[in-house]
């Protein structure tokens, strides 16, 4: 039975929707460029930066398989929040390849791999980007819309109107202002999530208690609970896997890097980078402790009210399950408005920025000579087509198989290749188009490779595992990018 | 806190560290909002013809 009130949560969520649509919307007349509507004139500077970056990184679909790993794997299940804020602190201190990055005033990645590369490179990378990202944003509708069904006893039919509806708030103020409507709404949304975050997590640790939460990870897990590396499902090949991916989330994700593009400075770019790092242990500590507590709390009785497909993957609806019969009504409607302000932020901007590469780098080739105005008008249309497609392919499209194996695939086919090209671009001299496209082909094979074996002889697929596959993936798209590179013959 | 002790301090940090920020963030932040919408305005106003 959950505590959701319409009277009072459904009141406190309206009046945020309303409030975030009008803020959305209002700043559209200040986008009179291209350059406005992609990187906000590149006029953002720290503390707005660090709101954004953090709402649009922490989405439901986050919370979701964070606290999957909590329930699963206790408190080591949040290693890949720390390594990601180590990553993120360090590249940030440093400036590595983010300086070089943002000192050369491109809009996406790809247009500085080009001045390496060539053309055919920058067109091939933003390809990949893309693949890579709109298939891993793909699945997000459909589990925050799952997440809404079993907080707050929604009616299971009534997912599709309520997420398309939702979509398509998101995708108006997006298609109208771009990045300044993304930047005022994410830090709108920061401020909602954050106190909604911070409230539940407090709520939690008073009423479960700090005892009964290591207790429940002692009893059911043991001391790979709070140890990853004796842990049996995690161990070292997911600490190293995790470690690339991390840094390489951190190097040219999409949307944390559209942050340092679209700061007024380099230097702004790397504060944002770190004094937003530490944020990354909250977002897998919080929700792995409201999962910890799920498993705390939850018998195998209380599932019984789950769909029989939820289920089947029970640890992934635990939380959800454990916040609809412990957050009282009022703070409901705060933990639904700060769940909706965390999608809805990271909608908006995996749609502009993913957009902005298929423009800026996929349409290159085609929009020589193009004035602003059919320019923004274009990147409004491409922004309307991702929405479309994420209603068809994430909300009326079912997903086989495990959430994060998805994500983490999905993302590898281009985050091992194009982090490889962005370190050579930056400090190799050496490295040349050769070595470009090897690297891209390397790291699409093999996740996807990986894919197909699973499917087609999976005994053979959990034998390899797929941390050491990811970990191929990253250190043959080096080595790729090294043979190609020394193979093609020097000019002089 | 027993022997989970970096756990329970990182919770600590977490709890503390988020709460702080937020509200730091939520106020410089509607000072950054202002002074981006400013400058972009005055742009806006140098391009037109």
């Amino acid at each position: 039975m959950t505590h959701f009130s319409w009277a009072i949560d459904g009141s406190i969520v309206g009046l945020y929707l309303l409030a975030t649509m009008i803020a959305g919307v209002a700043v559209r007349k200040y986008v009179g460029k291209v350059e406005d509507f992609l990187v906000a004139g590149r006029e953002m500077n720290v503390y707005l930066g660090i709101a954004s970056l953090a709402a649009t990184e922490f989405g439901i679909v986050t919370c979701m398989y964070t606290a999957q790993n909590g329930y699963k794997y206790g408190f080591a299940g949040a290693t890949p929040g720390l390594l990601n804020a180590a990553a993120m602190f360090l590249v940030g201190y440093t400036g590595f390849c983010i300086k070089p990055l943002r000192d050369s005033g491109v809009v996406t990645i790809p247009e500085l791999l080009e001045k390496r590369f060539g053309s055919f490179v920058r067109w091939l990378a933003g390809v990949v980007i893309v693949l890579g990202g709109l298939l891993n944003m793909g699945v997000f509708l459909r589990v925050g819309g799952e997440f809404l069904v079993v907080t707050c006893g929604l009616n299971p039919g009534t997912l599709e109107i309520t997420m398309t509806v939702l979509l398509v708030g998101v995708a108006t103020y997006t298609i109208m202002g771009g990045m300044l409507s993304v930047l005022i709404t994410d830090f709108l949304q920061f401020v909602v999530m954050s106190i909604g975050l911070i409230a539940v997590t407090i709520l939690v640790l008073v009423e479960v208690g700090w005892d009964r939460l290591v207790g429940a990870v002692t009893e059911k897990i043991g001391p790979g609970g709070f140890n990853p590396i004796i842990n049996q499902d995690l161990g070292w090949d997911f600490i190293l896997f995790n470690l690339f991916l991390n840094t390489a989330v951190v190097l040219t994700w999409q949307t944390c890097i559209a942050r340092v593009l679209a700061a007024k400075d380099t230097k702004t770019g790397r504060q944002v980078y770190t004094r937003t790092s530490f944020f990354f242990v909250c977002r897998f500590l919080i929700p792995g402790i409201w999962g910890i507590a799920a498993l705390a709390t939850l018998t195998p009785a209380m599932f019984a009210g789950l769909s029989p497909a939820m289920q089947e993957n029970s640890s992934l609806y635990a939380m959800p399950l454990f916040l609809s019969t412990l957050v009282p009504v009022g703070l409901m409607g705060l933990l639904i408005a700060a769940m909706l302000a965390a999608d809805m932020s990271t909608d908006s901007s995996y749609m502009l920025t993913w957009g902005g590469v298929i423009y800026n780098d996929i349409m290159a080739p085609f929009r020589k000579g193009w004035s602003e105005k059919k320019g923004l008008l274009w990147n409004r249309f491409i922004v309307a087509a991702i929405g479309i497609f994420l209603l068809f392919f994430g909300l009326w499209y079912k997903l086989e198989g495990d959430l994060w194996t998805y994500l983490t695939l999905t993302g590898t086919i281009y985050l091992a290749s194009i982090s490889t090209l962005l370190i050579a671009c930056c400090y190799w001299k050496r490295a040349n188009n050769w070595g470009g496209v090897a690297a891209i082909v390397i790291s699409a094979t093999i996740p996807l490779g990986f894919l197909v074996l699973e499917k087609v002889d999976g005994a053979t697929a959990k034998a390899i595992g797929p941390y050491s596959s990811g970990i191929a993936a990253y250190l043959l798209s080096g080595a790729a990018m090294v043979i190609g590179s020394l193979l093609k013959p020097r000019k002089d | 806190m027993g022997e989970h002790w970096f756990w329970w301090l990182l919770t600590a940090a977490v709890v503390v560290w988020y709460s702080t920020v937020v509200i730091y963030v939520a106020f410089r932040g509607l000072f950054d909002i202002r002074n981006m919408l400013e400058h972009l305005g005055r742009k806006q106003r140098q391009d037109q013809p």
